[in-house]
């Protein structure tokens, strides 16, 4: 019986200090993913290009190495 | 047309025209370059306007992002290789595993839900019979 108690006391030690922590990443996640849309939203011809540029990349890398 | 006035022969040409000419050429070429600008133009807005680039990226900016990065690697020759048959493999297997499971788990759920049904009529004659035969044995022992 202790011993569950004490593996309870300690998952509910280690949620509450993780908790926040998860909070503050989601929280930043959420921030990052509304600027990179306005971003994207304001300069759509640069954004579109420039992942054409990427893509292109990519696929000469790919097709060098195959 | 020029004319031959316009245009003398080599070594004839007076200075000034040669200077007028050049410049009425340079002029042209500005034109034409001009001209060539405001075509490009209309024809990127024209485009712009025909794929509607800008409602697109507000309707959904990070589809059309990933749509321009498919289409870069398509352009850039990376199509038929190794690492396009690596991620359309691993694409596969994972579409396979979301939409093949719940369909074999019904599946399996349905066949044990038939073997348990037929498992408990074959109890149920079974114990019906037992039933049959004791009534039976017993009617037989009464005299």
């Amino acid at each position: 019986m202790e011993m569950t108690e004490k593996i309870e006391e300690t998952a509910r030690e280690l949620g509450a200090r993780v908790k926040p922590q998860i909070e503050e990443a989601r929280r930043r996640m959420s921030s990052l993913n509304s600027s990179a849309t306005a971003y994207i939203k304001d300069n759509p011809g640069k954004c579109v290009i420039g992942a054409i540029a990427i893509g292109y990349l990519i696929g000469k890398l790919a097709g060098r190495r195959g | 047309m020029e004319t031959r006035a316009e245009n003398p022969p080599n070594g004839r040409a007076a200075s000034g025209d040669g200077s007028k000419k050049l410049g009425r050429q340079m002029e042209k070429v500005g034109h034409t370059a001009e001209q060539m600008w405001d075509r490009t133009r209309d024809s990127f807005s024209d485009f712009s306007d025909a794929v509607d680039l800008k409602g697109r990226v507000n309707r959904n900016p990070y589809g059309t992002v990933a749509a321009a990065l498919g289409i870069g690697y398509v352009l850039g020759g990376g199509l038929f290789t190794p690492l396009t048959a690596r991620i359309v493999g691993m694409g596969l297997r994972i579409g396979m595993r979301l939409a093949v499971l719940p369909l074999l788990k019904q599946e399996v759920a349905e066949v044990l839900e038939s073997i348990e049904d037929d498992d408990g009529r074959v109890r149920g004659e079974a114990a019906g019979k037992g039933q049959a035969s004791k009534r039976t044995r017993t009617r037989g022992e009464e005299p």
